[in-house]
């Protein structure tokens, strides 16, 4: 029957596998590529490498990208997918205008900015200089958050602006600037690697940053792995060891670590005498955080909490992580900084596998939080310190009275702003707060009411786009050049390898655009081209903390994968022949503090603690069930706007909203598993597939944040050291839909 | 904006518009010296390759490291771009089985492909032999260009594995990446794992076997015995005894296939008709049947042919249809395809034999018989067809008495109209004084067969009462639920046409008339779209087997 069968033909050779050259082993015949590039992620803050498969100069296929320093040849869903969403049918091609019959229109570019002008200037002249607002992002090249920072608030005189980076890194920001004096996590990737002992606190690892668990397990050590968070996740099924507490009981168990520690004797004291102040304040203060106390605010058992001080003295190099369990709480700075305590009095930071390491968010969330001149002036500086106003008005060669002398509002503040009618005319750029704001009925009920909303974005389809009135299309990751910081302080260069469908432009061209169209051209004459700005962004960083004068150019950042900062001229070793030094001691690896020296003026790390408070809104008779939220799954990335718009995405997560619901609440309630339920707290009413699961416990519900359900529900409860919103708990009813 | 200030915006959009049109990565920063044959990945796969080939009775085999694997199914997107693979086609997937205990809840994501079984079901039921089991890597793979788009191979996996590319025509799989491996590379997936979970290992086939009869393979899944799936899944820390997948209790209807839908009960109702002649013609006079059967073989024949006519509508290359006979020696499809073309070709010599004198010898009752024989032959084939299928609703002998009932009910429906048609039109077909006793003779076979099929669909409801949640649990819940008014209507319009229409039918023994004639029109459409309706249902509730799926909402 052999010669009756078709073993070769057009459809066969569809599937035919060639060798790709450039290292990257066989692949399809018909995607080889004519050259490769490698560039950095454009989703979360892990900021992996990127092999860019070229033909003609444009992208036609994508991989992970072998030998690079953060990855080593890994990708998660999203990095793998992160051509796709380019792709998208939904892509704004066009400026877009709100027509009388309240429809989005397309016009030119020329209208476009015309109108932005004219309707941000009259506002601006008839209701003063707190009427204009803009909301940033995360999700763009550092020199574009600096471009538009510098812009909205020098150019434009945009007193109040923001970034999405308030729902995620903020309490990071805070904690470190009090307790080290500046905005600055301490560690290195190879921390991971180093530690026998880690630790993480609100961190679902496996599934927000999946190539840093593959980090963990190129760990040596056999290191102990300690995952604290109330749902068995992933990570915890994958921890060494999983203690469940209560949800935000995590600062009273961090403050009875403390005690046990130092009741033990358990701590560093030559440590803490050299490089901390305040630790006998702490150490009175901690005293009430009895053992029984603490067990029975975490639901942790007496022997569980001094299994885990053990572990913690017993470890030589002890490293503790947290991501956004801790930093969306509702006294988060405090919680951070409890963390931060326990390295400081352990001696655990500065060494090799130790630190307390806040993990990032955002792709470009450092380069957020360092450049985009909202809640720091430009390069980390302060805006009410005025040697630092002169210095960056030296450098921009402006007029020092552009600059502010005060910090601009939070976001929580420009949303109350924009509801008490302060607030006329807002600028959103690539973010999506109608789907991501807490409790984001109210938020949306604001936005109706502006004079004016401008929107920056890719897509014509996110929930913001739909309210908008004047909508910019923006070139996405991969049409454009910039560089990113991810969570390792690493700047790594990201290339333009795919051609922006229509007109739309990058960030970097739009805001060129409005720069002359508004008149402020003159004082952006430098700013060029992100390459001449990146030049820029060094000058405003020499003696920084965060000092990247050493880096050359794009070519330099491309060719080592991405540096660390701080990269002043002096740290750029390399060997006799010229090429990186990769050894601990070379650029690659480094991490802060090693010579016990802090940001504070007086060198040392402070002790910052604060008597914790209840949780805002508590499970009660009516709303008897504590919903936490976070990430669902690795092929999903905040509101979607991007992930969404992949099939094969699409596939690798459960396709509308469900509920995590414990199976003796289920069954009390009578919710069987995969019925509707209706999901209900005091600002509103959504529906879900309840997914009847014993990973989460009696008394917790989860939904995901990635679909817009969840923040119908979210109580607006802020933290006020860092106003980041507590997305983590807020009082709800699950009732079974009939 | 003033009008000078307006021309330089101008210039300035044109400008930036040109410049975002222009790709820099490669003139500046494309990789000069890695144009490397050397795949650089290699030293991290290395591990996870055997270091020689199989040896007779070995093959190669997926493990699995479940402790290492914590589902972020990288696995799936590097598959679909390293393969090429089209927008939203995947040939990997990762779900989630959960459970355990209050004090010691479970989950573990669970990534899956192509078994590359031992016995492939695939292979096996392939009508055209486009898979193949290589002998050397024991790798299942799919000869794209042999493919026809039946589809069979995805009604037969357990593991639901073979993708159907409506684009194309036909199905894709899992490859193992065969090319990669020949040349010492690791398969996409293994290679993009970030946790190492996914290797390739040699096993022994022999020990596969004997691990799939005793029932080993991974919790939540179907029974190995079936396909003996080679992939390992590995643990050291053990899975927990209370263990299912987190879409347990996903009720999700299967495709429809219509093409299919009318082809069989098309085909039931040819076969039925020739049978029912036949028993006439042993019945009822012999002038009578002479005149009848002329007739009824006619519309038989047509019917049978449409639905043969039709049934290449279900395949993605109907074109290559005639290599369906070459997989007889396994494929059940293979054999309902050639008993079928065997059962036309009797039926078009029968037929024609009454109405050509040379060939009149053909309208013999023992041809008659011999068309009967091969088409009820050709119905057991489709009956094994899905039998062979294991899914739980089409197991051998309710399928069987459905498919022979369709046969039964319309092909005397059908005759029993095409009589009542002859009589109006000629006179003498009354005249025969038997005519009567015929048509009341028929009526009364419906209103019997039409009871016992009826009650035989409806025994599938009883498992809406299972304690656990199986397969038969799932199609009763999607009959009564979501196919609620579907299933309705398939009862209403049976016992409608084969239950008050045919009742009425014997009670007034109405004589020949357009009304009559109206009467047994009606009863064969109520009849047919019952019987079109249950076949609908029984691809949409028939829910398949297939690996642990992930959350369903």
């Amino acid at each position: 029957m052999n010669g009756l069968r078709q073993w070769t033909g057009p459809l066969t050779q569809d599937l035919v596998l060639k060798p790709g050259d450039f290292g990257l082993g066989q692949v399809p015949a018909r995607l080889k590529p004519d050259a490769t590039a490698t560039t950095v992620c454009g989703f979360c803050s892990t900021g992996c490498g990127l092999n860019v498969h070229l033909r003609h100069g444009e992208a036609i296929n994508l991989s992970a990208a072998p030998g690079h320093p953060v990855n080593f040849g890994m990708a998660c869903p999203k990095g793998w997918e992160a051509l796709t969403p380019l792709r998208a049918t939904d892509r704004a091609t066009t400026p877009l205008l709100r027509n009388a019959r309240g429809e989005l229109e397309p016009v030119s570019w020329e209208v476009a900015l015309g109108v932005f002008v004219e309707r941000f200037k009259t506002i601006q002249q008839e209701h003063g200089p707190d009427s204009l607002a803009w909301l940033g992002t995360g999700q763009i090249t550092t020199e574009e958050l600096a471009f538009l920072g510098a812009l909205a608030k020098m150019g434009m005189g945009i007193r109040h602006g923001d970034g999405n980076t308030r729902q995620c890194m903020a309490t990071a920001v805070s904690a470190y600037k009090q307790s080290f004096g500046f905005d600055a996590p301490p560690y290195s990737y190879t921390d991971l690697e180093e530690s026998d002992v880690l630790i993480f606190i609100g961190s679902n690892l496996c599934v927000a940053h999946p190539i840093l668990w593959q980090r963990v397990l190129r760990n040596r050590n056999r290191p102990q792995i300690i995952v604290i968070d109330p749902r068995k996740t992933e990570t915890a099924m994958a921890a060494t060891r999983h203690y469940a507490i209560r949800p935000k009981s995590d600062l009273i168990l961090l403050y009875g670590l403390a005690h046990l520690l130092i009741a033990n004797g358990w701590i560093d004291d030559g440590y803490i005498s050299r490089h901390t102040t305040g630790f006998e304040d702490f150490k009175e203060f901690v005293t009430r955080f009895t053992p029984d106390a603490v067990a029975g605010e975490t639901n942790l058992s007496l022997q569980q909490l001094q299994g885990l001080a053990e572990v913690i003295h017993a470890g030589q190099r002890v490293s503790l992580w947290w991501t956004m369990g801790i930093n969306q709480g509702h006294e988060a700075t405090r919680t951070a900084q409890a963390i931060i305590n326990l390295a400081l009095m352990t001696g655990n930071l500065g060494r090799p596998g130790t630190g307390a390491n806040s993990i990032t968010g955002q792709c470009n969330a450092m380069g957020s939080r360092l450049f985009s001149n909202t809640t720091n002036l430009l390069g980390g500086h302060d805006f009410e310190n005025s040697a630092h106003r002169e210095k960056v008005a030296r450098i921009l060669e402006m007029d020092v009275s552009r600059i502010p002398s005060q910090e601009s509002w939070a976001y929580p503040r420009i949303i109350e702003e924009i509801d008490s009618g302060k607030i006329r005319g807002l600028w959103v750029v690539g973010t999506n707060p109608s789907h991501s704001w807490i409790d984001q009925q109210p938020l949306n009920r604001s936005l109706e009411q502006l004079d004016f909303l401008v929107v920056q974005d890719m897509f014509t389809s996110s929930e913001t786009v739909q309210r908008a009135d004047l909508l910019f299309p923006a070139a996405g990751w991969g049409e454009k050049e910039g560089s990113f910081i991810n969570s390792e302080r690493r700047l790594g260069h990201v290339k333009k390898v795919a051609r922006a469908p229509g007109q739309a432009l990058a960030d970097f061209h739009i805001f060129q655009l409005l720069a002359r169209a508004w008149g402020c051209e003159a004082m952006f004459r430098h700013w060029s081209s992100p390459e001449a700005v990146l030049q820029i962004l060094k000058e405003l960083s020499r003696d920084q903390p965060c000092d990247i004068t050493g880096i050359a150019d794009y070519a330099d950042l491309s060719a080592a994968g991405g540096i660390q900062w701080p990269c002043p001229d002096k740290t750029r070793l390399r060997d006799a022949a010229g090429d990186r030094l990769e050894s601990d001691s070379g650029l690659d690896g480094r991490r802060l503090f090693a010579d016990g020296r802090f940001f504070h003026p007086d060198g040392k790390a402070r002790f910052v603690f604060e008597a914790p408070r209840p949780l805002p809104e508590v499970p009660d008779a009516n709303f008897p069930l504590l919903l936490l939220t976070g990430r669902g799954s690795a092929a999903q990335w905040h509101t979607g706007t991007r992930t969404e718009k992949s099939a094969v995405l699409r596939k690798l997560c459960p396709p509308a909203a469900y509920i995590e619901i414990n199976p003796v609440d289920a069954k009390l309630l009578g919710i069987a598993p995969g019925a509707c339920v209706c999901v209900s707290s005091r600002r509103g009413s959504v529906l879900c597939t309840a997914f009847v699961t014993s990973t989460i416990s009696r008394g917790q519900v989860f939904i995901p944040m990635h679909y817009a359900v969840a923040n119908q529900l979210t109580f607006p409860a802020f933290d006020p050291e860092s106003a980041q919103p507590g997305y983590k708990a807020c009082a709800v009813k699950v009732t079974p839909v009939v | 904006m003033n009008g000078v200030a307006f021309e330089q915006t101008r210039t300035l959009i044109d400008e930036l518009l040109l410049e975002q049109q222009r790709l820099t990565a490669v003139e500046r920063f494309a990789l000069r010296h890695e144009r490397d044959a050397i795949p650089a990945q290699a030293k991290l796969y290395r591990d996870l390759l055997p270091t020689r080939v199989p040896d007779r009775g070995e093959q190669y085999a997926f493990a699995v490291d479940l402790d290492a694997c914590s589902g972020c199914k990288s696995c799936v997107t590097a598959c679909h771009n390293l393969n090429g693979l089209d927008e939203e086609e995947t040939w990997r997937s990762v779900g989630l089985l959960h459970g355990g205990t209050e004090a010691n809840p479970f989950q573990q994501t669970v990534t899956t492909s192509c078994h590359h079984c031992v016995e492939p079901a695939c292979l096996d039921g392939c009508p055209v032999l486009a898979y193949e089991k290589d002998p050397r890597t024991g790798i299942v793979r799919h000869l794209d260009d042999q493919c026809i788009g039946c589809q069979y191979c995805i009604l037969k996996c357990p593991y639901d594995v073979p993708k159907y590319s409506y684009k194309r025509g036909i199905v894709r799989k899992c490859d193992m990446c065969a090319s990669r491996l020949d040349v010492g590379e690791a398969p996409a997936c293994a290679q993009a794992c970030p946790n190492s979970a996914i290797s390739i290992t040699l096993v022994s086939q022999s020990s596969i076997r004997a691990q799939a009869l005793e029932g080993i393979f991974l919790p939540g899944t179907p029974d190995p015995a079936y396909t003996q799936p080679t992939t390992r899944y590995l643990s050291r820390r053990g899975l927990p005894e209370v263990l299912a997948p987190a879409d347990a209790h996903a009720l999700r209807r299967a495709h429809s296939h219509p093409a299919l839908v009318v082809m069989l009960v098309l085909t039931q109702l040819s076969v039925g008709a020739f049978c029912v002649e036949t028993l006439l013609r042993a019945l009822f006079p012999a002038n009578l049947m002479m005149q009848l059967s002329a007739v009824h073989s006619l519309v038989a024949l047509a019917v049978g042919l449409l639905a043969l006519g039709t049934s290449t509508l279900h395949l993605g290359r109907p074109l290559a249809a005639w290599r369906a006979v070459i997989g007889l020696r396994t494929s059940w499809l293979s054999r309902e395809i050639v008993i079928f073309g065997l059962f036309a070709g009797l039926a078009m010599l029968h037929a024609t034999g009454f109405w050509f004198r040379p060939m009149r010898a053909f309208n013999s009752a023992g041809l008659s018989l011999a068309v009967a024989i091969t088409g009820l032959l050709g119905v057991f084939c489709s009956v094994m067809i899905y039998h062979d299928t294991r899914r739980a609703f089409w197991r051998g002998l309710p399928v069987a008495l459905k498919f022979y009932g369709t046969t039964a009910l319309a092909g005397t429906a059908a005759v029993l109209f095409v009589t009542t048609l002859q009589a109006l039109c000629s006179p003498s077909v009354v005249a025969q004084g038997a005519y009567q006793e015929l048509t009341v003779f028929l009526s009364k076979s419906l209103v019997i067969i039409t009871a016992l099929k009826l009650a035989v669909e409806a025994t599938v409801f009883r498992h809406i009462w299972n304690e656990s949640s199986g397969p038969l649990k799932q199609t009763a819940r999607l009959l009564t639920g979501e196919l609620a008014e579907i299933t309705t209507a398939r009862f209403l319009l049976g016992l409608i046409g084969g239950g008050v229409l045919a009742l009425a039918f014997i009670m007034q023994r109405p004589a020949p008339g357009i009304s009559t004639l109206g009467v047994t029109l009606w009863i064969f459409v109520f009849i047919m779209g019952g019987e079109l309706l249950e076949r609908f249902l029984f691809f949409v509730a028939a829910v398949p087997q297939r690996m642990p799926g992930g959350i369903d909402a």
